[in-house]
């Protein structure tokens, strides 16, 4: 139970601001304790740049506990850092050997360009939402909850496709930048309960469309955005985006 | 169908699966046709050449069938490639797959590049024997009725005695291969055909068949070389 | 000058208060609606929720959120689920005991007419949220799962695996987002409420700073929805997200909104200890956890060091089961984190820190099989196994309180509706339904009641009495309040430049020390007293110097962000212990020392503190003033609570 202390080097990438072009800088954090998390060693980091006098890194996180979506930076090569099933927030030092040298990225895609250094602007995925991620019902009161029945198993795969948190670690694993696994993720959580199929034709021809125009990439189907995914959410979603799509697009 | 559908990626990569499935069909049966080739004689391999130069008509609609599906796959390939290329500007200075389910790797990864060497090697290729040698350069055979006809398989013969012409070809099977890994699976998935009870079949049946093809096409030339 | 404030509850009994409201409550022309504009501040289940409703009704909405996308909100990391009175169990649930137990669980300080309400519509809520596509667990008829959940005695909680919040708040901004779509809600994403603008006494607006450019803005509405969230993070360590903090609502308080009972903070008993001193954020375990783990410590405080596999049962002391032999492990919030504390205290916590109890499976996993337990609480297993490197399945986990949930918030009566008028304050930013103690799963139901189905009707109600002066954006009072925006940040450029020992992070931690320390889990007078004597010092070097770099262009800067947030918490820090100082009695989640049982529960003194303390700040929080709310209990007379 009791931590070991390590020293790590960091390859941070910095940017100012969208147009800045960016560069990497080297730090050196050390007297890091292995069951600190890997944003406290980061936080770490930019209390030292503050008494050095310099500006911090800046990075974003929230719940830090792998819900809120928050975190994000590519870590050795892989969105939100070697651990599967996990965000950055829930990473921890313990991953990482002393005397490490851990290159920390900000997601990359056209569609998500770097506000400054790791943060970067994901708001092409609440685009995407804006045009139908929804069942179209309106607020206040409605039918008793119990009076449409929904197989528990269809229940419980929807609740597996609604279990992103909307990070956008797809988009930054994929070679193509495409947000196909966030926007099928969503169109799966709709089409598998009743309530979603009112609304079923024009929520994935408006999603898809809008992924397509935020300058999202298309997916190659090689599944990096599964294995990247905190949730763990299935490419089998786009399969079943792309079956939703088609039936739209036959019935237009 | 409305233009809001024709224009997406989703649709694009709906093109891809289905001429790519479509120009799978066409391979497979090319391989069984150059299964042919193993006949010493000559004959078989000849007969089935000449019987399919004999549908006239029927051969050039297919040819021109088959000439578009490929040509509307590379052409949607290429695209697809350059729209990726400018959704993700700029590459990672370190990148790592985080494994699991995900098919990372040499094939998927070089698509384009399989794929665009395929496209010049089809050139090659068709230049290489279907625009090849025949009657008026004296390749001649007689069929089983003595009629004269080109004798397609002394020219594979030959030309696959140059040792420089079968290790091109291995390594574009090799390309076959590669693009096929992946392909094929990825033909399904873009087809919606996948469930989650079957897509690790197909992505494993896919691979093997994809192995299959090339290794069936790239024995050949290797057998000719040594064998023949 | 005290005064005595007027919470505006209809009157009649209390089944038919709120149709009597609705039956006389005044009307917006439909077709005048749109000529309204409300400003929303705030995405999580009550925000979102309210700028979908006040859409949907016809008005013009205007959204701000903190964060990058509304999605974000810090209601998506609730766990365990939402209360609803449906008594789909048939296990005896009623809108009338789900009121019951709420106003005894807060120990009787909260409204009873809220309470009431808030379990009336909080069958609608449900039937909401399925139509939003809110996967709730289900049974294998299709029909809606309930558990039983945090001390109730009846099933009456609906939960989508361990996300219902997560699962709840994106219902609500998926609604929202449909209104962004049919451009009824304006939305501003990563942007911040600096101040509130007050025009003839009416809330008419906020400035806002964008937190990627450092814009400063002025926003001008109708009206005013705070839905801003609690203030834990005055604790430095909670359960709570980074963006969760006190900013928006303290502005609106130092632009003369009451606050309302400051001191009346919930600890979570589950929660993952502390690991060292570079923690920055505690992790809650879903209480749910108590329903099937029992929690122990050693007996002695010499095993307290042993392996926990190793103790016998002789050697444990299971002290929830002992000393509340009907409710055990399932005691409220409060009795269990004190008690948690207490066993503490007298040395016999575990871990390294010695700050920690056992929460064990091992019964349970005998009784009801490795798989069962997995079904039930696999993600959470797995989530302490990533964070501690201990496997739940083979030893017990350790778990200590931590803040997780303000009771206390901006003082709202009946309408939602601050004492300045047109100033609404929703969900947790309110002090309004939860008394001194919130009941596990009721969060998620009063953020959605207040949004979805409170203040639609009572922003009507408002608005159809509004009327519109000549004040724009151009009147002094927003360029005053621009103003002294820009000064603020202007300050804090200032003292980074100054220089000083620490960093604010540093600070804000010793703040956090501070309240943790003093204005925790157990509060007496003197250390209220050196709380506030602290928290002024602290303030003082704050004010005179940190280490801090901000960019030069003002834009995207945590530095920043974080220092404009501390300097909010350090008041709040002192006006918390000095609310808890004025309250001499303990009630829920305000322990003082000095007022228990001989059993050492909580000891409420109903003749003297039987109200709602409402702030006013005076200039300076040493100056602030106090009003009272007085609380009747016509329905639930008030008793001493009792888990036994």
């Amino acid at each position: 139970m009791s931590a070991k202390k390590m020293t790590v080097h960091l390859k941070v990438w910095r940017q100012k601001n969208k147009n800045d072009a960016g560069h990497f800088e080297d730090y050196t954090v050390q007297d890091i304790s292995d069951d600190m998390s890997f944003l406290e060693m980061l936080d770490r980091l930019n209390v030292n740049l503050q008494k050095a006098g310099k500006l911090e890194v800046e990075f974003e996180s929230d719940c830090r506990e792998g819900i809120c979506g928050t975190c994000s930076c590519v870590i050795n090569g892989q969105p939100h850092g070697p651990v599967t099933g996990a965000a950055t927030c829930q990473l921890y030092m313990r991953q990482f050997k002393d005397g490490d040298t851990i290159v920390i990225e900000p997601w990359r895609a056209k569609a998500f360009p770097v506000i400054r250094d790791l943060v970067v602007d994901r708001s092409g995925l609440d685009r995407i939402i804006t045009v139908g991620g929804y069942t179209g019902a309106k607020t206040g009161p409605h039918a008793d909850a119990n009076s449409i029945l929904v197989p528990k198993e269809n229940a419980e795969k929807a609740m597996d496709y609604a279990a992103c948190i909307g990070c956008g670690a797809c988009v930054a694993a994929c070679p193509n930048g495409s947000a196909s696994l966030f926007t099928s993720a969503k169109i799966s959580h709709m089409s598998l309960l009743p309530q979603g199929h009112p609304l079923r034709q024009s929520r994935v021809t408006r999603m898809v469309n809008q992924m397509d125009k935020e300058g999202f990439g298309h997916c190659t189907n090689i599944g990096e955005c599964q294995s990247a995914c905190p949730k763990e959410i299935k490419i089998d979603s786009i399969a079943i985006m792309r079956r939703e799509f088609f039936n739209a697009a036959i019935r237009s | 169908m409305k233009k809001e559908y024709v224009s997406s990626s989703v649709f694009k990569k709906f093109v891809m699966g289905a001429t790519g499935l479509a120009l799978l069909g066409f391979v497979i049966t090319h391989l069984l046709g150059n299964l042919l080739l193993y006949k010493k004689d000559g004959t078989a391999f000849n007969d089935y050449a000449n019987k399919l130069a004999s549908l006239g008509g029927l051969l050039y609609a297919a040819e021109i069938g088959l000439l578009a599906f490929f040509l509307y796959h590379a052409f949607t390939g290429i695209r697809l490639a350059l729209m990726a290329k400018e959704a993700k500007p700029i590459k990672y200075a370190v990148k790592k797959s985080k494994g699991g389910e995900s098919k990372w790797g040499l094939a998927s990864n070089n698509m384009i590049i399989s794929g665009s060497a395929l496209l010049l090697f089809v050139v090659l290729h068709v230049l290489h024997f279907k625009f090849g040698p025949g009657i008026n350069e004296g390749y001649v055979t007689a069929l089983s009725d003595g009629t004269e006809v080109r004798d397609l398989q002394r020219h594979v013969v030959e030309q696959f005695k140059n040792p420089l012409m079968v290790v091109l070809y291995v390594v574009a099977m090799l390309g076959l291969g590669l693009h096929l890994k992946h392909g094929i699976w990825s033909a399904f998935h873009s087809l919606g055909l996948t469930r989650e009870n079957n897509s690790k079949t197909i992505y494993c049946a896919g691979g093997a068949l994809a192995a299959i093809l090339a290794v069936g096409f790239l024995l050949i030339p290797i057998y000719l070389y040594f064998f023949y | 000058m005290s005064i005595t404030l007027d919470s505006r509850a209809p009157s009649g009994p209390i089944e038919s208060k709120w149709d009597r409201y609705k039956a006389d409550m005044k009307l917006v022309n439909p077709a005048n609606k749109r000529k309204h504009t409300v400003i929303v501040v705030g995405t999580g289940l009550a925000g979102a929720s309210a700028s979908a409703s006040l859409a949907e009704a016809g008005y013009q909405v205007k959204t701000f959120c903190i964060h990058d996308t509304p999605r974000r909100a810090h209601s998506i990391a609730a766990q365990g689920g939402i209360n609803a009175a449906k008594n789909y169990m048939n296990d005896g649930d009623s809108v009338y005991r789900l009121f019951y137990d709420t106003v005894k669980g807060g120990d009787y300080r909260s409204r009873e007419a809220n309470v009431y309400r808030l379990a009336q519509v909080s069958t609608s809520i449900i039937d909401q949220s399925v139509a939003a596509g809110v996967p709730f667990a289900r049974e294998y008829s299709g029909e809606l799962a309930n558990r039983s959940f945090g001390g109730t005695q009846v099933s009456r909680t609906f939960y989508a695996r361990g996300q219902t919040g997560q699962q709840l708040l994106l219902g609500a901004y998926q609604a929202m987002m449909r209104q962004v779509d049919e451009k009824a809600v304006e939305l501003r994403t990563r942007t911040e409420m600096l101040d509130l603008v007050v025009i003839n006494g009416k809330a008419r607006g906020i400035i806002t700073r964008n937190l990627v450019t450092g814009q400063i803005e002025r926003h001008m509405a109708d009206a005013v929805v705070l839905a801003t969230g609690g203030y834990g993070r005055v604790f430095y360590l909670s359960t709570n997200a980074f963006n969760s903090n006190v900013s928006a609502a303290w502005r609106a308080h130092k632009r003369g909104a009451y606050f309302g009972n400051p001191c009346f903070t919930q600890i979570h008993p589950t929660c993952i200890p502390v690991s060292g001193e570079d923690q920055s954020k505690l992790t809650l375990m879903s209480e749910s956890l108590r329903n099937d783990g029992r929690v122990w410590v050693p007996k002695s405080a010499a095993d307290a060091k042993k392996h926990p596999n190793e103790l016998a049962e002789a050697d444990r002391d299971y002290y929830l089961e002992r000393r509340y032999p009907s409710f055990g492990n399932l005691v409220p919030r409060d009795v269990a984190s004190r008690n948690a504390k207490y066993v503490c205290d007298e040395g016999r916590g575990v871990g390294s820190s010695g700050l920690a109890v056992y929460l064990d499976f091992k019964d349970a996993i005998k009784r009801l099989g490795d798989n069962v337990i997995r079904e039930k609480y696999g993600n959470l297993f797995h989530m302490y196994h990533e964070i501690t490197n201990e496997d739940p399945y083979q030893v017990p986990m350790r778990m200590y309180p931590a803040v997780h949930y303000t009771m206390g918030g901006l003082w709202v009566d009946y309408h939602l509706q601050s004492n300045i008028p047109g100033l609404f304050v929703l969900g947790e930013a309110n002090f309004s339904d939860h008394g001194a103690n919130r009941l596990g799963a009721s969060a998620l139901m009063q953020g959605l009641a207040d949004g979805y189905f409170v203040i639609p009707f009572t922003m009507g109600n408002y608005l159809a009495g509004f009327k519109r002066d000549e004040a724009t954006t151009e009147s002094s009072e927003f360029k005053d309040a621009q103003a002294s925006a820009q000064g603020r940040i202007d300050h804090m450029v200032a003292l980074g430049k100054k220089g000083g020992k620490h960093t604010t992070q540093e600070i804000y931690r010793s703040l956090g020390k501070i309240m943790w320390d003093k204005v925790g889990m157990e509060r007496d007078e003197a250390g209220l007293k050196q709380a506030i004597s602290q928290i002024q010092a602290l303030r003082q070097e704050f004010e005179s110097g940190v280490k801090m770099q901000v960019p030069e262009d003002l834009g995207r800067s945590q530095a920043l962000e974080v220092a404009m947030r501390v300097e909010d918490l350090l008041e709040l820090g002192e006006l918390m212990a000095k609310d808890a100082l004025e309250r001499k009695e303990s009630c829920g989640g305000h322990f003082r020392a000095e007022s228990q049982t001989e059993d050492g529960e909580a000891k409420r003194d109903d003749e003297n503190f039987s109200h709602v303390s409402a702030w006013e700040y005076k200039g300076d929080v040493s100056k602030s003033v106090l009003h009272k709310e007085s609380l009747t209990f016509e329905y639930v007379k008030p008793t001493q609570r009792s888990y036994k």
